[in-house]
């Protein structure tokens, strides 16, 4: 078999070793096995991040010790915090490199253009990159609000404590603030409702033994992480109205 | 789709027309009556072609040949379906009883940067036979005939391989996807020959030529949305997709290659 017109020529890459890794970035299939891996990977967190946060339930004293134990881990925290930041970073790169290559890949639009899957909603696989993006734009006002910051005063002005539970109900009591987290969260479900099992396929895990669960675990997971941020936004304030932060 | 009761139709057509592949094309309507019921589409496009010879006009371009089902030779979108309403049929195989009296057609080509409009619905799809000519095939020397069961395969593979040999290359799978994708061509073959002894001695280095040819032919990535398994008159399956993706990364990550 002679070697593909479409096979570059050997040079510095190659010298190095990394054409592998090149290809990994760069080939269609190698890109949408990273995405597919980094939002696996991005799943778990969620899952973390969730089982955390619903300590918001259980009361200050579990909140605040959980949020205290983690980070008096900050070792541990910077290869985690860094390692999530290297992962939504590849995954939002990838989303706008295939996206790209998509919309390059037919130029000219039909005059009318329908499914043939029948029963077919056209939902939250058209719409990844525009759910990928709001979820984004909840993300970094997240980070504003609870993460990024100093000197007791988080980037949109909120004065917070080490308090971590009071500093939460202090940012979800705005309702404007609260209606974005619950709008982020359900947007966050659509995103998953599509991603979860579509990554599996993207790995090359499609099996006719495994599928049909996967695509029930994938809708399970989206309604799971959605409803459970969400739940968290709407009614954490509300139970702990009369909550008093403690100030250090 | 309601199957047509009266035995002529009378249809308003809406075809693509492109003079050439420089040229800008539009939308030109026409009217056809007393269409038989009994004839195919490409049939259809036949009187209306005969109709416009008849006046002086340039007759509609579209790609046809063994007009079977077989060659993948046809396609062209109707009503924003590629190779219409019905599926497992391409375009040559549907039958104008599917379509109503009264109905406007709506026809256009295959839409891909990769599959340029040659002229009206021709579109020039040798980005498919470069991929093919990237490892398509199998040049190993496999000898004379084995003896029968010489070479065990399970049966299972032998059905997945000629499930996807069955691939004709009519390019719908392109047509329908969203992001005008070669995936589940190009899937159709690599796992064709993956699943099958004389595909072994290059299946890593054909998967990853095959898949770097289609990304430089610049077709889109594979939003596994299904719409061309959907439209894919040979039945090829997404699982084929899968196959491939595990293919690559196994050749990209494993092999030598």
């Amino acid at each position: 078999m002679e070697t593909g017109s479409a096979r570059p020529k050997a040079g510095l890459i190659d010298w190095i070793g990394l054409r592998w890794f090149f290809l990994l970035l760069s080939s269609s299939i190698g890109q949408k096995f990273v995405m597919g891996v980094t939002g696996l990977l991005l799943c778990g967190f969620l899952v973390a991040h969730l089982a955390g946060n619903l300590l918001l339930f259980a009361g200050a004293k579990w909140f605040n010790d959980y949020a205290h134990k983690l980070h008096e881990q900050w070792e541990f925290l910077i290869i985690a915090e860094t390692g999530l930041f290297i992962l939504f970073l590849a995954h939002i790169y990838l989303a706008f490199s295939t996206s790209f290559g998509n919309a390059k890949a037919r130029e000219e639009q039909y005059a009318v253009k329908q499914t043939k899957i029948s029963g077919r909603v056209i939902g939250a696989n058209t719409w990844m990159f525009a759910s990928g993006a709001v979820v984004l734009g909840f993300v970094l006002l997240h980070l504003a609000d609870l993460r990024l910051g100093a000197d007791g005063i988080n980037l949109r002005g909120f004065k917070y404590t080490d308090d971590a539970f009071g500093n939460t109900l202090m940012v979800l009591k705005n309702p404007i603030s609260r209606a974005v987290y619950v709008i982020g969260s359900i947007v966050l479900g659509i995103h998953l409702s599509h991603g979860f099992a579509s990554a599996f396929q993207s790995l090359g895990l499609n099996h006719p033994k495994y599928m049909p669960l996967i695509k029930i675990v994938g809708k399970v997971f989206a309604v799971v992480i959605a409803v459970g941020f969400a739940s968290i936004a709407l009614f954490a304030p509300e139970i702990w109205r009369g909550y008093v932060p403690v100030s250090h | 789709m309601n199957h047509s009761t009266s035995k002529t139709l009378n249809l308003t057509l809406k075809i693509w027309r492109q003079a050439g592949p420089d040229q800008s094309g539009a939308l030109k309507t026409y009217t056809l009556t007393n269409i038989s019921t009994d004839m195919s589409f490409l049939e259809m496009l036949d009187v209306l072609n005969e109709q416009l010879i008849a006046n002086g006009e340039e007759p509609v371009a579209f790609d046809h040949d063994c007009r079977e089902g077989i060659c993948g030779t046809c396609g062209v979108m109707i009503n924003g379906q590629a190779h219409g309403p019905e599926s497992a049929t391409t375009t040559c195989q549907l039958h104008m009883r599917k379509f109503n009296d009264g109905d406007t057609i709506l026809i256009e080509p295959w839409r891909a940067k990769a599959f340029p409009v040659v002229r009206d619905l021709v579109v020039d799809r040798s980005a498919f036979d470069r991929i093919i000519q990237s490892g398509g095939y199998v040049s190993v020397n496999t000898g004379g005939a084995p003896d029968a069961n010489a070479i065990p395969v399970p049966g299972h593979m032998q059905k997945d391989a000629m499930a996807a040999a069955a691939c004709i290359g009519c390019g719908a799978c392109v047509a329908s996807c969203k992001n005008a994708s070669a995936m589940l061509f190009v899937s159709a073959k690599v796992t064709h020959m993956a699943n099958l002894p004389q595909g072994q001695a290059e299946r890593s280095k054909r998967v990853l030529s095959m898949v770097a040819t289609m990304d430089a032919e610049q077709f889109g990535n594979c939003s596994n949305t299904a719409e061309c398994e959907a439209a894919c008159p040979a039945g090829i399956k997404l699982s084929n997709i899968a196959q491939m993706n595990r293919e690559y990364m196994k050749a990209l990550l494993f092999s030598c290659e």
